[in-house]
């Protein structure tokens, strides 16, 4: 209890905006290597997902969770260099994603409408 | 140090254990089987995350820092929302689901001094684009009494899932790949290097601050009101000392002379993380930035030409609500339509 307690307060400190006299402040290794872990899980997550559901919603779902872990990926790799390219990238990302979204979406509700069923099995025939 | 060397293999055992933790819950079976599934899966991270941190302070040579308890946290919200998001046989909770992932990596994202971004993506993400999603998914909503026999209403390939092992073990791969080269080199720059990063930042920082002239021109109202920045011969206003420290040259008038100073600037001058990132984005990602821009204007085409077909299969409705004669009668086939579901589709545009 004593040694979480301080490190509760320190993590509160980092989460809570920069009030150090530092104008930058280097990147804690700890907290890198844990949000790369997180991000490869939910990238791997996304991808078993993917593969798993039959549901074509629940695939576009899916990517949307893999760019989620992209964008962890580039904000972190950001912070580590204390640039800030890695959060333009994450812009890109969103702007693509929406896009996708608005188009995957579309296409989903128009198959929907001819074979009322959402399950990628019932499109078999498109791979010919 | 022995360490190291052991690495990869408990990288891979927690990564298998991990796998048997969502292959359990991936199968549709028994209560007991799915928790006990959780219970693995949730080992199997835990153990995945202390030995990522065990090599990280390996390759610091002692602990680097201590534990950053809350973004843990929040990782294991968002791993445990992904995975039920991606075992859940009802859509709308996954993407209830994907919404508790966004927001719980938002939060990582102030952790790492990402304040723009982390709202943006609660904005855009779980106020946007998941709200498309619910959307479609309410609108494409199978009725439950079309197979009365199934668990909890859900459907047959919602419940199912598509070859589970083999995509798991696909998943294992990736992540023992992932993890072999991401986590076998070091992370951070230490010692010396990380210090000559760090200062190398903040003077890219106080440069940025050149960029912004009016906030420039706040911070030296404030100190002396009058006052404008007065660039050297080189065309700089700030002067960047060793330290980190920023002063800025200014001049004023004083009693018909002019005088020049350099006047110290605070931290809290410095340009804050959306100033940054905006700089990022028109300074140095101008071209992206109009693709961007070209990229959602073709996605609003797009849409526009998907919409507009269920308008042309509601043209029958709108023939008859002018008072002219159908093209084609209700039983019948339309005209130059080879399919029957484009009849049967045809009220339902029509009404929409």
């Amino acid at each position: 209890m004593t040694t979480v307690l301080p490190s509760l307060a320190s993590g509160l400190a980092s989460v809570a905006l920069a009030a150090s006299d530092a104008v930058v402040s280097p990147a804690d290794p700890r907290l890198v290597q844990v949000a790369l872990v997180i991000s490869v899980l939910l990238f791997v997550i996304g991808l078993i997902g993917f593969l798993t559901r039959r549901n074509m919603i629940m695939m576009f779902l899916c990517t949307e969770l893999m760019l989620q872990a992209a964008c962890i990926a580039f904000v972190t790799f950001g912070r580590m260099h204390m640039n800030a390219s890695g959060q333009v990238f994450v812009i890109f990302i969103l702007t693509v994603a929406a896009a996708e979204a608005a188009l995957a979406l579309g296409l989903v509700v128009l198959l929907y409408r001819k074979r009322e069923t959402l399950s990628s099995e019932a499109w078999a025939e498109l791979k010919e | 140090m022995p360490f190291p060397s052991l690495t990869p293999y408990a990288l891979y055992i927690a990564g298998a254990i991990g796998a048997i933790g969502l292959y359990l819950l991936i199968r549709p079976g028994p209560v007991n089987v799915r928790r006990a599934g959780t219970l693995i899966g949730l080992a199997g991270v835990g153990l995945l995350v202390s030995e990522a941190i065990h090599i990280v302070d390996a390759s610091v040579g002692g602990p680097a820092g201590g534990i950053p308890l809350i973004p843990c946290i929040l990782g294991f919200i968002a791993v445990a929302g992904a995975t039920r998001m991606v075992t859940h046989p009802k859509p709308v909770f996954a993407a209830l689901y994907f919404i508790l992932v966004v927001v719980s990596s938002a939060g990582l994202f102030l952790s790492m001094q990402a304040e723009f971004m982390a709202f943006a993506l609660i904005i855009v993400y779980a106020g946007a684009i998941l709200i498309t999603y619910m959307f479609v998914l309410m609108l494409a909503q199978q009725s439950p009494s079309e197979s009365p026999g199934d668990i909890e209403g859900a459907t047959h390939y919602d419940r199912v899932p598509r070859e589970p092992l083999a995509a798991i073990a696909v998943g294992f791969l990736l992540l023992a790949t992932l993890g072999t080269t991401i986590f076998g080199s070091r992370v951070a720059p230490i010692g010396d290097a990380a210090n000559a990063a760090v200062a190398r930042a903040t003077v890219e920082r106080w440069r940025e601050l050149e960029s912004l002239p009016r906030r420039l021109d706040a911070e030296i109202a404030l100190v002396r009101p009058g006052a404008v920045a007065a660039p050297d011969e080189n065309g700089r206003v700030l002067a960047i000392a060793r330290d980190g420290s920023a002063s800025v040259r200014i001049q004023w008038d004083d009693n018909g002379t002019v005088r020049t100073d350099a006047i110290p600037l605070p931290a809290s001058a410095a340009p804050t993380n959306i100033q940054t990132v905006g700089l990022a984005l028109v300074k140095q990602f101008p071209a992206s930035l109009e693709l961007a821009s070209v990229i959602l204007l073709m996605a609003m085409f797009g849409a526009v030409v998907l919409a507009r077909k269920q308008i042309e299969l509601g043209e029958d409705e709108r023939r008859e609500a002018a008072g002219l004669r159908r093209l084609s009668l209700d039983d019948a086939e339309p005209i130059g339509r080879g399919d029957a579901t484009a009849s049967k589709a045809a009220p339902v545009g029509g009404r929409s």
